[in-house]
């Protein structure tokens, strides 16, 4: 079964010489084939081949031959920039370091090397290292304190995810589908008519799509195992509602704050401190606002409106907007300080030329002050999104414990609840795996799409 | 050039909060026993060393307890410092931690990288897992205080205690004909009745049966200036591991695991499906109110002080607390019973001390007399008192009585009164299950689910069942024999 898997990889690095690279030579046929085998086989061989063995079925063997082509791909990815160079077609690092070159920095080749071995060695040491054992126990049934552990090869990854594995490779594909389907429509209209429109509305449903497919792919629960989908869906509607609510105010704040108004750096400086924060603080007083016995807000609705406030941890809806307003009203001074740097950098004559054209306040807000900020904009959809993914564990654990039901329960907690909590290190692992697998495809993505749309000005 | 900064600055805060999401974890607040103050404070607070008398550095002795409230961690500051004065060449010093889990994940890091500590608080729930840690060279990490002791009657001038601890306590914590562990906080569960309501309703005593409260909730919701509900106690395991004690059924298989390694459990068990669904009518009916969060100590005594319900059901452990800050009439009594059922019996809760393994004979002396001091009649009469935990020993409890504390105190005299009437049976005395930590979370998750989304009773049980036999029969291949 390895052996089919090797030999596909050796296909795909041919097929890859034949489709992406201008010259083609025999060796270099022969080369790409090579690495491809080379890079396919490092994780099977990294696992014992654990993923090929008789009674590896569906997802596993799945989940074996995607870490194959993955390698396969990443080793393609290197021959090609090696081929490039041959072929002089230089990109902007190469010239770059041959400015460096030529300059007076004539020196040993090790000279660099030493002076970036500290820092490598911090990475290594604190970011390499670990990410290499969380690997190594996301394939393992192991406890704190436990005599032995197993290797379970691909069951902590494969329990996630739906049982059949067509599924598996149907869903990515019809969503990338219509994502590349909508691209294209787009590209072939023009802005103003109907059909560009309906090519804006497809192009949102292919986003959606992406999600649902996701969704779709993720293990609904039963037989002992965890409902993933749930996990999924509650990180989603967690972190889009604390980015959107987050970025949304921090923006409106900081265009009422960026107003020249009396004593307005002293209240731009409070307006900061919640960030100053720690999220779990951020927690203890959202419960101690809304907690159904001894809390401010429900104690006032009660005292004053004769309003029965129901008991935000038992709804769905309650806790996860608690969730969503305690979080981004910590990230909110983050947001503001940045925006109000943001407003700074937007530049003045261009909102000028706007007013004398007659542009209402709306207008410039729209046109021109609003595209001015798309880097802040971008930086902070990034930074926002991973204290989202990250940083509310705290606040969580504080208001909801992942209540209702685990409606709040987000990945994070979820990883730790397993990991830590229930000391399943190998669970804890592999849900760990995904969360980072996601961090790195969503940056991958906002790089590639928004990246492409944000002015930087005049650089 | 603006343009590579921005990327730049975006990935390093990628990689800070990367890196930073570990620091958040610290904050676990898994509380198993209920913290009668607010403010947590884990900071390391070390017993002032008392001055050596005569030659030679005094012998430390790093005692880890998992409480951070003044009065809990408090007293332990205040006997070690009275050790260290009585035991000038010893130096106990205690170190507070969050909880019971993150103590113990620390001391198992800890023995691993060689600076383990001497004496650890450990709950009773995690007993298995306890007696199966090992180290990296497979060695258990705990001695057993029995075997260390030796048959001893006093360890450097301070009387032995350990044969003079409570049946209940003794019957619980005896595994293989041995202690493993000193015997430390051990409470049960209680009612607390608010008697200003119940009498106001008609009701002149505490109810005992499950039909009796209902009877009381039904009188109590018919009051017109009434509190808004009527019962809550925490959504723990512990509560449905008394339940299932009282009603004589069994948690786990080969006796609760008593007679030999538990390697299956019962979540659908007759027993299981009548307290939780009383539990849940209670709830359909507006009588219990659920505060919305698992293991909720705080949120539960709030409601009961604040008077939104009438009766909570508890840990006897905040007797005095309650005695202290009540600004009514509140009376103890025994948990509540299914009377369709012969009563069984309830069982202990609380946490021991475990002793590592690995030390040599002097220090391991100054441990045990430690241990010992800790324990002894004025030491554990002073904490039943301050606390409402059971006298440890019977020597103890022998003072009270003598001293008049029970006439003066009648509400710290029922949960050695319960643990007394309980039959010395397996159901009884609680199970001893492996991953019993993780087990506990799947039913507290699953009755969350029941009491909070209306989802079908038996149906819920049995999914928590299935998933709480395959946790415990992966706990049986990593650690089973």
């Amino acid at each position: 079964m390895l052996i089919i898997g090797l030999i596909g990889a050796a296909g795909l690095g041919f097929l890859y010489v034949r489709f992406f690279i201008q010259r083609r030579t025999p060796i270099r046929y022969a080369v790409s084939s090579v690495a491809a085998v080379g890079g396919a086989s490092v994780t099977p061989f990294a696992m014992g081949q654990c993923g090929f063995a008789p009674e590896t079925t569906g997802v596993d063997r799945l989940l074996a031959y995607g870490l194959m082509a993955v390698g396969a791909a990443v080793a393609l990815v290197i021959v090609r920039s090696f081929f490039d160079r041959r072929d002089g077609l230089s990109n902007e690092s190469d010239a770059f370091a041959g400015e460096i070159r030529s300059g007076g920095y004539r020196m040993g080749w090790w000279v660099p090397w030493v002076l970036l071995a500290p820092t490598l060695a911090i990475l290594v040491v604190f970011l390499y290292t670990p990410a290499i054992q969380t690997f190594t126990l996301s394939t393992r049934l192991t406890r704190l304190g436990a005599p032995r552990s197993v290797d379970v090869c691909f069951r902590n990854f494969s329990e996630l995810l739906v049982a059949e594995p067509w599924r598996l490779v149907a869903y990515p594909l019809i969503a990338i589908g219509l994502v590349y389907g909508a691209r294209f429509w787009l590209s072939r209209t023009s802005p103003g008519t109907w059909s560009r429109r309906g090519a804006d509305l497809a192009t949102i449903a292919a986003a959606l799509s992406v999600f649902i497919a996701l969704y779709a792919m993720f293990s609904p629960g039963g037989g002992g195992n965890v409902d993933f989908r749930a996990v999924y869906l509650t990180t989603v509607i967690i972190s889009v509602g604390v980015v959107v609510v987050g970025m949304t105010l921090g923006l409106a704040v900081a265009y009422l704050a960026y107003r020249s108004l009396r004593g307005g750096s002293a209240y731009r400086t409070l307006l900061i401190w919640p960030y100053a924060i720690s999220p779990a603080v951020a927690g203890v007083l959202f419960f101690m606002i809304f907690d159904p016995t001894a809390g401010i807000f429900t104690h006032a609705m009660e005292s004053w409106f004769g309003i029965d406030v129901p008991n935000y941890r038992e709804s769905t809806l309650l806790a996860q907007t608690a969730i969503i307003l305690a979080s981004s009203w910590k990230i909110l001074g983050y947001n503001i300080l940045f925006y109000l740097a943001g407003f700074q950098s937007v530049s003045l004559d261009q909102v000028e030329a706007a007013v004398i054209d007659g542009a209402s306040p709306w207008q410039r807000f729209v046109k021109v002050v609003w595209p001015g900020l798309s880097p802040i904009t971008f930086f902070l959809l990034v930074t926002n999104l991973t204290y989202a993914f990250f940083e509310i564990y705290a606040t969580i654990d504080f208001m909801t414990k992942g209540a209702p039901a685990g409606d709040t329960s987000v990945a994070i907690y979820e990883i730790i609840r397993i990991g830590v909590n229930n000391g399943d290190l190998g669970r804890g692992a592999a849900q760990s795996v995904l969360l980072f697998i996601a961090v790195i495809g969503i940056t991958l993505w906002q790089f590639r799409t928004s990246g492409r749309r944000v002015t930087y000005g005049g650089a | 050039m603006k343009h590579r900064l921005l990327i730049l600055l975006t990935i390093l805060a990628m990689v800070a909060a990367a890196c930073g999401d570990d620091s958040s974890t610290e904050t676990t607040a898994a509380g198993d026993q209920p913290a009668t103050t607010q403010a947590p404070d884990t900071a390391t607070t070390a017993a002032p060393a008392t001055t050596a008398g005569g030659g030679g550095e005094a012998i430390n002795i790093d005692f880890w307890v998992a409480f951070s409230d003044e009065a809990r961690l408090g007293f332990s500051e205040e006997k070690a410092a009275a050790f260290n004065a009585k035991h000038p060449e010893y130096n106990v010093e205690v170190t507070s931690f969050a909880s019971y889990n993150d103590a113990f994940d620390a001391a198992v890091l800890a023995v691993d990288s060689g600076e383990p500590p001497e004496i650890i608080h450990f709950f009773e729930a995690a007993t298995r897992q306890a007696l199966d840690a090992v180290d990296a060279s497979g060695n258990p990490i705990f001695k057993s205080v029995t075997d260390a002791i030796g048959g001893r009657t006093d360890i450097l001038g301070e009387p032995v205690v350990l044969d003079d601890v409570v049946d209940a306590a003794r019957n619980y914590y005896t595994v293989d004909g041995s202690f493993y562990s000193m015997p430390w906080n051990t409470s049960t569960t209680v009612m607390f009745n608010n008697m200003d309501i119940l009498n106001a309703a008609g009701i002149t005593e505490p109810p005992a049966t499950w039909g009796e409260v209902e009877a009381a909730c039904e009188a109590i919701a018919a009051l017109p200036d009434g509190p808004s509900a009527c019962i809550t106690w925490p959504n723990h395991s512990w509560f449905v591991e008394q339940s299932l004690g009282q009603q004589g059924e069994l948690l786990g298989n080969n006796d609760n695991g008593r007679s030999d390694r538990a390697t299956e459990v019962y979540l659908t068990s007759d027993g299981m499906l009548n307290y939780v669904n009383w539990w849940k009518g209670l709830s359909d009916s507006g009588y219990y109110t659920y505060t919305g969060l698992q293991r909720d100590w705080d949120g539960t005594s709030n409601a009961y002080l604040a008077e939104e319900v009438a009766m909570l059901i508890y840990s006897s452990s905040d007797t005095t607390f309650f005695d202290t800050n009540a600004s009514f009439t509140n009376q103890a009594s025994f948990m509540p019973y299914n009377e369709n059922v012969d009563y069984v019996g309830n069982l202990i809760g609380g946490a021991t001390l475990w002793m590592l393994d690995g030390m040599d004979a002097a220090q391991e002396d100054g441990a045990l007399a430690f241990l010992n001091f800790f324990s002894n009649p004025e030491n554990a009469a002073e904490w039943h008192q301050i606390t409402g935990y059971i006298p440890i020993t019977k020597t103890a409890e022998a003072q009270l009585v003598a001293d008049g504390w029970y006439e003066e105190s009648p509400n710290s005299k029922v949960a050695s009164d319960q643990l007394a009437a309980a039959e010395n049976t397996p159901a009884s005395l609680g199970a001893l299950l492996g991953n019993f930590v993780g087990i506990r979370d799947i039913i507290t998750g699953a009755i969350e689910d029941i009491l909070v989304n209306d989802v079908d009773v038996t149906e819920r049980l049995t999914q928590a069942n299935e998933e709480a036999n395959r946790s415990l029969s992966e706990y049986e291949q990593l650690f089973g024999g």
